[in-house]
């Protein structure tokens, strides 16, 4: 197969997984933040990355554009009426129980904000025709502003886009970047419609200067293929990326997920619990046989309603800062100490007690070979910052710093129980997968709580987004609000409603070099009780509606617990996902022949649990072959995590060196 | 009181608060209408074995009085609940706040010990009276729907369908009524559930235990919110606009006292109930009280528990507006006059803490009901929602335009929702430039949105802040009054109703509160309040 290497952007490092061929090769880069390419261009050149390489890459370019306020400078044309729509928004404040609140950022300034005479009624009907004149108007004076992209966003254009075309092809000849609504996002809900289109344009024309610098490096050496990763968890060419860069806003955990959902599906698990702690936040999402997808993203508290994987994020993290509140409780989070200073055993000047320095304190980091030895950490630190909230406790040490981790471990179980108790699944159906340099410090912990037996700690937990990358599958969405009674809909009329979703699709796959049989097309309904405002998404195999229905009730009866067959059920959306399926790696990581000696102990070391202090050996990662056991408590320490193995968990590595972890029965 | 262990005390308090949000989140997910799916009208709650309420989700603030009420009627009408038991009631006189919130109350038992209370409180689309929506411009309670006192709607696991029929057939919409209640009747489930689960996994003493010490614990956190108020007494007065009946410029007034740790307000002084639906009943008044010092407690992590109220003292002498008696009409008691009162308590406060307190809000739900025979489909339709307005304006910031405030926080319908669903158009929705107070900070802007009848239909309005403005703070100015305009279609011979308005531009002005029939092709136009400024205008940066 053809050479492909993964490439992920991460605040600290640059992550690179190239699989040539033969076997995976991982690099780990500091990150350039000037100009993220420097270091992307230069980790090619080292890992001599050749002509006709697919080139992966997962990118915050658009995110942080929005996050840092960034984007390019975008001018909105609505509906006459309707131009407040994004400024109002669903009419609701952020916070419930607060008096006052700081000036709301809005991605279109008020001086690029234009409305033009026009009406569309829900059924497609024209009841005011298009006044060009004001749309040249607006045009001029978006120019005259400095604009440099266009949201064309009107009423009901899912119904009727030609006046959305009109003024597009007016602002196209302007030389504006256009970002239009029934484009981009064909389904009703003006505001969320709006919201997608807007920050579209607001994103895309910086997404395009960065891929056609990338692009460039590229061409110097042959003629490698851009794929770039978006937030449903699938890959889409560079040109797609350049026009429709708000599918990639929410990206940043998406690669993770599909690369812990490949590694464990490879070693047999296809029900996973993910958990990715990083240093201010966790991130845990759950796959039952497939990842689970989402259209209720966020930005900045701006709606992008393209599809995502389900993501549930909670604010507690490595840096997570313990406090004392008024009250006496022992808080952790929100604050977080962040990678800059950092907790205070990173000595830049850090001076709150967090999460990772209760680890340390309690022998659960090793001080010595924190990330692979290229930074020391220290105790005393750690202990000097601890023994001052210690005292306002009246606690000692040890016993805040555990106290620490049972709080911060009780937000994130809190977050697990979120993404499937409340949706309906048991976690202790599934396999807890941790990732990130921090989750495996705590999962097994956590799987305790929650009563998972089994938790599976990858072979590189540190760059499962940079696998993910060269695993995922090439996927673009496409939906349409019809809205129609099922009851009055043909099959004939489903047939025909898809048509045009379906050729836009073939020919889209088509044009990124997919063969006819290597296309998987995913069609789906949007259904609801007609008088309800939510609706369920039910997958069909062919257009027979009555079989559709039935399903739906049966969907929501599971999710919902009731379903009500006499009722009548209203079509909302038509959905469809093609995927274009690609070879994999087969070898993940190349494997290795059985060991039958007994995995080798490193050193010793004293680990603190449920109030005592235990003896436990410590393993190093990369001398752990397939057949090792592993029996709590222990450590395993490896350059980009430390996995803490508590009492009662017994491990073994696979195949692909993976630890599989199980819960001794009777224990835990 | 125990001695609670810090750790203990944060993880507890994080359960607990979780056992109400997943409540909250099975009842949004659950539910059936668009008023709990979509607008999010509804509260969940989990009380102690003693009916002291321990954590509330961050739902409804107008509920927040009005839970921990429901629960003592419900224990002392049956003394006790055995297990399996939900009892439901909606009687404002009897633990309800107005008629369409409907609340259910359950005991959580294990192994036959009493570990505690879940209730739940949404808000239904209709309950029956005199028009739907069932937020009329009444003048007794029992012209706006039916009176649930607090009845046992199961028994021992069991049903008792009789019960749920006699709610449903008294609905203008009994299939969307039986399908919210199936819902509210999952998310007690789900949190008697998680309360046993908790007690198996922690004890059922230790679980009792934190239930207390989360209680002390907010008390705590209050005590030192008020030793840091200075003391003194702080007197503010306001003026509700009318009853719809005629009576005018209605006073509320509260004198706060602030004393060490201790507070007290006293509503002496204010205007005896009155003949329209204005009346809030004390559950209502507890919950504008609770909600002010839910927000002046910084710390958004602090439980919502009965713990707040511990060094609070309310003073609501009885038949008057912020005490009503039975059988006084109280639908717009519950969402005008619950915003009044919070805006004459944020008042009071402000002579105390300047720098926390802002100028007042839109200060009204802007209420507006359309309803009647929908000529696509041959049936009914009844369309409610609230509209938003102007926040105040602070010492930190303008106000947000176009916001929900205090005691509400739904969303709005979507402009292409509503127009799928109902004969409407909306013809204009925007902010209505201007209509925020000039200070040192500008108040909030209101909105303006403008509907087109597609049909003949009856339109209630029940709106506040028509005649008194939002008042601004230390030198702000006040935001501009709301307007309710009718602009009538062509040819149309107005109602009895509408005769002798005033007449500006091309549309007449509506009353603060009214009900009549309009015709197909007229319009109706809210233009909502802005939010006072806050210091002068002229020391604007």
């Amino acid at each position: 197969m053809q050479p492909i290497v993964g490439v992920d952007i991460g605040g600290t490092f640059t992550d690179f997984v190239y699989f040539p061929g033969d076997e995976i090769h991982i690099y780990k880069l500091l990150s350039t933040k000037k100009d993220p390419s420097t270091a992307f261009l230069k980790g090619l050149d080292i890992l001599d990355v050749t002509s006709d390489t697919l080139v992966s890459h997962g990118t915050t370019v658009a995110t942080n554009a929005v996050l840092e306020h960034k984007g390019a400078r975008t001018a909105l044309i609505t509906t006459e009426g309707f131009r407040d729509v994004l400024a109002i928004g669903r009419q609701t404040r952020p916070k419930l129980y607060r008096l006052s609140f700081s000036e709301r950022w809005i991605p279109v300034p008020e001086d690029l904000r234009f409305e033009v005479s026009e009406r569309v009624a829900a059924d497609g009907t024209v009841l005011i025709p298009l006044d060009m004149a004001q749309v040249e108007q607006a045009l001029d004076k978006a120019l005259e502003n400095g604009a440099e992209a266009l949201a064309i966003s009107l009423l009901f254009s899912f119904a009727n886009p030609t006046h959305e075309q009109v003024i597009k092809q007016m602002a196209l000849k302007r030389g504006l970047f256009v970002s239009v609504s029934s484009e981009i996002l064909p389904e009703y809900r003006e505001f969320e419609r709006m919201s997608t289109t807007v920050i579209n344009a607001y994103v895309s024309p910086i997404m395009d200067r960065y891929i056609g610098s990338l692009e460039e490096g590229l061409q110097r050496r042959g003629n490698c293929i851009l794929w770039i990763m978006q937030s449903s968890g699938g890959i889409i060419g560079a040109a797609t990326a350049r026009s429709e860069a708000v599918r990639t806003a929410l990206s940043g955990p998406a690669a993770g997920v599909t690369g812990a959902f490949h590694v464990a599906s490879l070693a047999g698990y296809d029900h996973i619990i993910t958990f990715d702690m990083g240093g201010t936040s966790s991130d845990v999402s759950l796959a039952d046989g497939r990842i689970r997808r989402t259209a209720e993203g966020n930005i900045e508290g701006w709606p992008v309603r393209v599809p995502m994987i389900d993501i549930h994020t909670v604010g507690a993290g490595g840096g997570s800062i313990a406090w004392r509140d008024v009250g006496g409780s022992l808080r952790v989070g929100p604050e977080s100490a962040g990678s800059e200073p950092g907790p205070a055993c990173y000595r830049r000047g850090g001076r709150d007690f967090t999460v990772t320095d209760a680890n340390l304190l309690l022998g659960r980091l090793d001080p010595e070979h924190f990330l692979g030895g290229r930074m020391s950490l220290d105790r005393a630190a750690s202990e000097e910052t601890a023994s001052s909230l210690a005292r306002k406790f009246g606690m000692s040490k040890v016993d805040l710093a555990e106290g620490v981790i049972r709080v911060a471990n009780a937000r994130m179980e809190q977050a697990i129980r979120v993404i499937s108790i409340e949706r309906g699944f048991d976690p202790r159906d599934f396999t807890l997968l941790p990732f990130g340099g921090a989750g495996p410090m705590h999962a097994l912990e956590m799987a305790d709580a929650l009563h998972i037996s089994r938790v599976l700690v990858p072979r590189y937990p540190g760059v499962l987004s940079a696998l993910g990358l060269i695993l995922a599958d090439f996927v673009k969405d496409y939906s349409l609000t019809v809205m129609r009674e099922m009851e009055e809909v043909t099959s004939g009329e489903l047939t025909k409603a898809f048509e045009p979703l379906l050729a836009r699709g073939k020919s889209d796959m088509a044009s990124e070099g997919f063969e006819e049989e290597n296309i998987v097309l995913e069609k789906a309904l949007d259904l609801r009780y007609k008088g309800q405002s939510f609706e369920l998404v039910v997958p069909i195999e062919s257009y027979a509606v009555a079989e559709a229905v039935k399903s739906f009730h049966a969907g929501h009866e599971k999710r919902y617990g009731y379903a009500r067959p006499d009722a009548p059920v209203e079509l909302v959306n038509i959905r469809l996902t093609t995927r274009g399926v690609r070879q994999r790696p087969e070898a993940i990581y190349a494997r290795r022949s059985t060991s039958s000696n007994p995995a080798a102990v490193v050193s010793q070391t004293q680990v603190r649990f449920g109030g005592a202090w235990h003896d436990a050996p410590v393993y190093e990662r990369e001398l752990l072959l397939p057949g090792h056991e592993i029996v709590g408590p222990a450590l395993v320490a490896q350059e980009d995590a430390t996995t803490v193995v508590s009492p009662g968990w017994h491990g073994r590595v696979d195949e692909w060196r993976n630890i599989v972890f199980i819960r001794r029965k009777g224990e835990g | 009181m125990i001695k609670a262990d810090p750790v203990l005390l944060e993880i507890m308090k994080s359960l607990l608060t979780a056992v109400a949000e997943e409540m909250g989140g099975t009842l949004g997910r659950t539910g059936y209408s668009p008023n709990i799916k979509e607008r999010r009208d509804f509260s969940c709650a989990v009380f102690d074995a003693k009916g002291d309420m321990t954590a509330q989700a961050a739902h409804i603030p107008v509920h927040l009085g009005a839970m921990p009420l429901s629960v003592k009627a419900a224990l002392e009408r049956f003394g006790s609940l055995a297990e399996g038991d939900i009892v439901v009631l909606n009687d404002p006189y009897a633990g309800g706040s107005h008629l369409p919130d409907i609340t259910m109350v359950s005991p959580a038992y294990m192994d036959n010990k009493l570990l505690g209370y879940v209730a739940s409180r949404a808000h239904h689309a209709d309950v029956g009276g005199i028009s739907p929506g069932s937020m009329p411009l009444a003048k007794e309670i029992f012209q706006e729907g039916l009176i649930i006192p607090p009845v046992k709607l199961q028994k021992g696991d069991e049903i008792d369908d009789s019960v749920l029929d006699l709610i449903t057939r008294n609905s203008r919409t009994p299939a969307e009524r039986r399908g919210d209640l199936s819902a509210q009747i999952a998310a007690q489930h789900i949190g008697i559930r998680r309360l046993q689960e908790l007690a198996k996994r922690y004890s059922q003493e230790l679980l009792r235990d934190y239930m207390a010490a989360l209680q002390d614990y907010a008390e705590r956190m209050v005590r030192d919110l008020i030793a840091r108020m200075p003391d003194g007494r702080y007197t503010f007065r306001d003026y509700m606009d009318d009853d719809g009946f005629g009576n005018e410029d209605i006073p509320i007034v509260v004198t706060v006292s602030v004393e060490e740790d201790k507070l007290a307000l006293d509503f002496t002084g204010t205007s005896p109930e009155v003949a329209g639906g204005i009346n809030a009943v004390a559950s209502v008044t507890l919950s504008a009280v609770f909600y002010v010092i839910r927000c002046l407690l910084t710390d958004d992590q602090v439980p919502t528990n009965a713990g707040i109220f511990r060094p609070v003292k309310i003073i609501a002498p009885e038949g008057t507006l912020v005490n009503a008696r039975f059988p006084r009409a109280v639908a717009a008691g519950n969402v005008e006059t619950s915003q009044r009162i919070t805006d004459v308590v944020l008042g009071a406060f402000a002579q105390a803490l300047p720098d926390i307190v802002p100028a007042a809000s839109q200060g009204t739900m802007n209420n507006l009901t359309i309803g009647g025979d929908d000529p696509r489909t041959g049936g009914r339709f009844a369309y409610y929602e609230t509209i938003a307005g102007g926040m105040g304006a602070s010492a930190q910031a303008d106000g947000l335009s176009g916001i929900h405030v205090h005691m509400t926080n739904t969303l709005n319908t979507p402009v292409e929702a509503m127009e799928y669903a109902y004969p409407l158009r909306v013809t204009r929705y925007e902010i209505r430039r201007g209509s925020g107070g000039a200070g040192k900070h500008h108040g909030g802007d209101g909105v303006y949105r403008e509907v087109e009848l597609l049909a003949d239909a009856t339109v209630t309005i029940l709106s506040e802040r028509r005649r008194h403005a939002p008042f601004g703070l230390f030198g702000g100015e006040p935001g501009n009054k709301g307007e309710n305009r009718y602009f009538p279609a062509e040819g149309e011979t107005l109602p009895p109703e509408l005769k002798g308005l005033p007449e500006k531009d091309s549309y007449r002005v509506l009353p603060g509160k009214v009900t009549f029939p309009a015709a197909k092709g007229a319009r109706v136009g809210i233009a909502t309040p802005g939010g006072g400024g806050y210091g002068a205008p002229m020391k604007r940066r």
